[in-house]
């Protein structure tokens, strides 16, 4: 079995294994650690308005808030956008997603695709600069906040170089790169990856409870 | 309106003799560990979890904490200061605690009075960086289970512990009980203003602070005057007046439910339609929200600050105040628990503008407000005198910004500490409440 034949078929199934389950096992964990019920008077009885309301408004930060974290706003932006082109838009990766899905969609085309993952890989590196020197940031950092940044931004830059085919024969390039997204997706549930899933539901139950008493989340 | 108030001095001078040595709880540091962890495990519920499972360690909750703001001390992180209850949360009740155990280090006594400080000295409750999390996470929340968990472990400051005990065992605060308030109400009577004190039966019960009684009787004969001029058929009673919570503050849930229970038992009784918090932010929030949790039932009657009843009650017609004519301008400050953390914002700024004042905003106003610094008894602590007024510092300022002649606010907490910190750096914009702003200005 070839390094590409492994990163493609038993990594990529155990990968995945690993992803959907442990994905799945956090969240129902939480899940059970359930609230108990809120048994004051609302001010507003419609909470879910309030909690879909957050899950938007916290996409952009309070007016006395926003110059201080301007930096962290626009990186923010600009990581997401540019790392969703990237994976969601590249035409063989929309090939792999059909394999696994069964549909696919419209791909945009590769130049585009590489100046966005190369923006996403910019933005990740200075991300991590941050993390590793702004005193806040590096005080309250752990392992998890620099293996997530890592796992992260190998696949990102084993990618471009498969694409670019540089460095390597190409089917060690796409080994690796396949590998490395596998080493992401086992990472995921164990670390802040998860926020993934969990940022949605905490901007939700944040609405509602100041939704209750009256307070824009 | 002239009633004899204990004076800021002597209050000062007061707050100065609690010891800040006093011996706590002799337990043994593997007890005050196991302590806090039970009070963790008790506290940490779904929501919790959630948050403990989102939070990115973005750093950004520090930019919205005026602690951090006014020392640039990054231990002040918002983020930080619940750090313990994560790694308990990782190692105890996280689905995944089995894989973060052996790289997560168990809390000890050490971190527990390293806590102290960040949590009770550092940290006031204000829940301004709830309001930056751009994952929604309520970081303010997470810190309050952490004074549970310290509560628990015998770790409250001392000051905090003496009035805890004080009024969990005394029933009185900073030696204020039935005999001060019936003092108050017959010194009230010879004034001509009438207090219904000790009624059976009354459709509002009001409310009062130790501290009121004490320093600010005046906000208290206003309250009288108000609810008089308003018509309402009220009562306070001598043995459930008391609306501040030091189990709130210290995190300490007897001494949270006995205050509790004692206020909701006498209104119960009382056949109270309306229970009416006096000028005490925290009050609000424990009786308003959390009042019907910890009673484990819904309450049989609505819970208001005295700026909603006053709003309400110019909209209804039954209040009328007179407009100023001399241009004056005031700006409001938030108290945290009254605004961010309970809802109460417009209303205040509409009593003010009845008045016809020119009511002028800070630059961080109604949800984004700055504490005062000294929120949830914090202004009681010796130890966190310098960071407080550093904290007060940045309020100032925005104060300053704005030019009002003067500060009205809805907490006599929030108002003490504006005052001392007034005090302390010779600012002279006057600290005023609004209660008393709104007494002297009732119409016929």
């Amino acid at each position: 079995m070839t390094l590409l034949e492994f990163a493609s078929g038993p990594g990529l199934q155990w990968a995945l294994w690993i992803f959907v389950f442990g994905i799945t096992w956090r969240v129902v964990g939480a899940v059970f650690l359930l609230a108990r019920k809120d048994l004051s008077k609302p001010r507003h009885r419609n909470t879910v308005r309030a909690g879909l309301g957050a899950v938007l408004s916290r996409s952009t930060p309070a007016h006395a808030f926003e110059k201080k974290i301007r930096f962290q706003h626009f990186t923010g932006y600009a990581w997401h956008f540019a790392l969703f082109i990237s994976v969601l838009f590249f035409a063989p990766h929309i090939l792999f997603f059909k394999s696994v899905l069964g549909f696919s969609w419209p791909h945009l085309p590769n130049t585009i695709i590489m100046v966005t993952a190369i923006i996403a890989t910019a933005v990740l590196i200075a991300l991590l600069v941050r993390r590793a020197t702004h005193p806040v940031q590096r005080f309250i950092s752990n392992a998890d906040d620099y293996i997530s940044i890592f796992v992260v931004l190998v696949p990102l830059v084993t990618g471009i170089l498969a694409f670019a085919h540089f460095g390597a024969r190409y089917e060690t390039l796409l080994a690796i790169h396949l590998l490395s997204v596998e080493a992401m997706m086992i990472w995921f549930p164990f670390g802040k990856l998860m926020h993934t899933i969990m940022t949605m539901p905490a901007r939700f139950q944040a609405g509602t409870a100041f939704g209750r008493r009256g307070v824009k989340a | 309106m002239n009633t004899e108030a204990m004076s800021l001095q002597d209050f000062r001078d007061m707050l100065q003799q609690m010891s800040s040595d006093v011996a706590g709880r002799d337990l043994t540091d593997e007890d005050r560990v196991r302590r806090a962890k039970k009070a963790f495990a008790q506290k940490l519920n779904g929501h919790r979890a959630v948050d403990m499972d989102t939070c990115l360690q973005c750093g950004m909750c520090a930019e919205a904490c005026p602690f951090y703001e006014a020392t640039q001390d990054e231990r002040y992180a918002p983020v930080y200061k619940f750090r313990p209850l994560r790694r308990f949360y990782r190692r105890e009740m996280s689905p995944m605690r089995w894989f973060y155990r052996p790289f997560t280090r168990d809390i000890t006594v050490a971190d527990l009075k390293e806590w102290q400080h960040l949590v009770y000295d550092a940290c006031t409750g204000c829940g301004r960086c709830d309001m930056i999390c751009p994952m929604g996470i309520k970081i303010s929340a997470a810190i309050r289970v952490m004074r549970h968990g310290l509560a628990g472990a015998g770790f409250v400051p001392s000051e905090m512990r003496i009035i805890r005990d004080e009024q969990r065992d005394k029933n009185t605060l900073f030696g204020v009980g039935p005999e001060q308030l019936k003092a108050l109400v017959q010194k009230l009577g010879t004034q001509g203003i009438n207090v219904p004190l000790d009624r059976e039966q009354a459709d509002v019960m009001l409310l009062t602070t130790a501290i009121e009684i004490l320093l600010f009787p005046d906000a208290f004969a206003a309250n009288a005057k108000i609810l008089n001029k308003a018509g309402a058929d009220w009562t306070i009673r001598s043995d459930a007046f008391e609306a501040a919570n030091v189990g709130i503050i210290t995190g300490d849930d007897p001494t949270m439910d006995l205050a509790v229970k004692r206020i909701v038992d006498k209104a119960n009784a009382c056949g109270v339609k309306t229970l009416l918090t006096p000028e005490s932010g925290h009050a609000y929030q424990m009786l308003r929200w959390e009042g019907a949790n910890e009673m484990g039932e819904p309450l049989s009657f609505d819970v208001l600050s005295m700026p909603e009843f006053i709003a309400a009650e110019i909209k209804a017609g039954r209040l009328n105040l007179t407009p100023q004519s001399n241009g004056a301008s005031v700006t409001y400050h938030d108290p945290c628990r009254l605004a961010r953390k309970g809802g109460v914002m417009q209303q205040p700024r509409d009593v003010l503008a009845a008045m016809g004042l020119d009511v002028r905003e800070t630059p961080a106003n109604r949800r984004e407000n700055y504490c005062c610094g000294g929120g949830c008894g914090e202004f009681v602590l010796k130890s966190a005198a310098e960071l407080r007024q550093k904290a007060f510092e940045i309020k100032k300022n925005e104060i300053d910004e704005t030019g009002a002649d003067a500060v009205v606010t809805g907490c006599a907490n929030c108002r003490v500490n504006l005052m001392i910190g007034a005090e302390n750096s010779g600012w002279d914009t006057p600290v005023t409440s609004l209660v008393e702003t709104v007494a002297a200005n009732l119409a016929d």
